[in-house]
C-alpha cells in the first residue's frame, strides 16, 4: 500500500504528520464557491460582506476542511478514501489574506488482523495562533 | 441548474427527508475543486479518484439548495466517513435528513445526517452537519 508516511510498521503513537501552510485567497474562495455551487454572499461579495458584523469575507468551513483531507490523504494514500472519518469543529472563520498551518498527530494507533486503525488529533490555525479547525480524523489501513 | 423549493427551517421537524439529489462528478468539476483547494496531489493526477471532500462539498450544496436558513447562520461542526472511493463520471445520489433540532436559550441546533450513494447502490460517504441558528429563527 503505498503511503506517504512510510511503512504501516514505522508508525507511531505521537508521530506528527507533515504539516503544511496554505494561503487562503479570494480567487480560491470563488474557485471553491463554482466547485461547491456554494455561493453564499457571505464568502464571495466583499461588498455584503463589510456590512455583516464579520465586516468582510470569509473562506467556506469546508474549504479549510479540504485541507485537513489533503493532509490525510497525503500521509495515507487511498485508504483515505475509502476508510476515512473527520469529526471536527469549526471555531473561528479564515479570511482572504490568512495563513492556514495544518498539522496532525497520531493519538492512537490500534492494530488488528488485516487492518490497522490509526487516529489522528488535527488542528488548522491561523497566523494569529487562532484555532481555525480542530478535531480527530481516523483512518482504515489495510495490513 | 433550476432553483429548488427551500424549506423553511421553522417547517423542519426531526426525521424530516429532504429530496434527494442526484449529480454527476464530471472531470472539470474535480478539476475546479483541485484548483480551488490547491490539491496537486499525484493521487488525483492522471487518475480518475474524486477527492472526498469534493463529494462532501457538493452534499453540501444539495442540502443548501434544499433549506432555508437564516443570515448569522454558523456551520459549527462537521463529521464525514468516507466509505468507498468514487471515480470521475460515476453518479450519485445524496440524502439528508434532519436528525435533531432543538432550542437552547435563544440559540437554534440543527443537526443534518448526509448519506451519499453511487449508481451501484453502494454507500461511499456519510456525514452529520451541526449548524447553530441565530434568535427569531422559528419565525422564520
Amino acid at each position: 500500500m503505498e503511503m506517504g508516511l512510510g511503512q504501516l510498521t514505522e508508525l507511531s503513537e505521537g508521530m506528527n504528520l507533515p504539516e503544511f501552510r496554505k494561503m487562503v485567497t479570494q480567487e480560491n474562495i470563488n474557485l471553491y464557491a463554482e466547485a461547491s455551487r456554494d455561493f453564499n454572499p457571505i464568502h464571495i461579495d466583499e461588498d455584503f460582506a463589510k456590512k455583516t458584523p464579520l465586516g468582510g469575507t470569509i473562506a467556506h468551513g469546508m474549504l479549510i476542511l479540504a485541507y485537513v483531507s489533503q493532509m490525510m490523504s497525503a500521509a495515507f494514500g487511498q485508504s483515505w478514501l475509502s476508510g476515512g472519518r473527520l469529526n471536527v469543529r469549526f471555531k473561528t472563520p479564515a479570511r482572504p489574506g490568512d495563513s492556514i498551518t495544518v498539522t496532525g498527530r497520531i493519538s492512537r494507533i490500534k492494530r488488528n488482523e488485516g487492518q490497522t486503525l490509526i487516529r489522528c488529533d488535527v488542528s488548522c490555525q491561523n497566523q494569529n495562533g487562532d484555532s481555525v479547525i480542530t478535531g480527530e480524523a481516523s483512518v482504515r489501513v489495510e495490513k | 441548474m433550476p432553483e429548488k423549493q427551500k424549506i423553511e427551517y421553522s417547517q423542519l421537524e426531526v426525521g424530516y427527508e429532504f429530496p434527494p439529489s442526484s449529480y454527476k462528478l464530471d472531470s472539470s468539476m474535480v478539476t475546479t475543486y483541485l484548483k480551488a483547494v490547491e490539491d496537486a496531489s499525484a493521487l488525483y493526477q492522471d487518475t480518475v479518484l474524486v477527492p472526498p471532500m469534493a463529494i462532501a462539498a457538493h452534499a453540501m450544496a444539495s442540502l443548501s439548495e434544499s433549506i432555508c436558513l437564516p443570515p448569522g447562520t454558523i456551520h459549527v461542526s462537521q463529521e464525514f466517513e468516507f466509505i468507498d472511493a468514487v471515480s470521475i463520471n460515476d453518479t450519485l445520489i445524496s440524502y439528508a435528513r434532519v436528525g435533531r433540532k432543538q432550542s437552547r436559550g435563544k440559540f437554534h441546533f440543527l443537526i443534518v445526517d448526509l448519506n451519499v450513494i453511487n449508481q451501484h447502490q453502494k454507500a461511499v460517504l456519510t456525514g452529520k452537519t451541526s449548524f447553530i441558528l441565530p434568535e427569531h429563527s422559528e419565525d422564520m
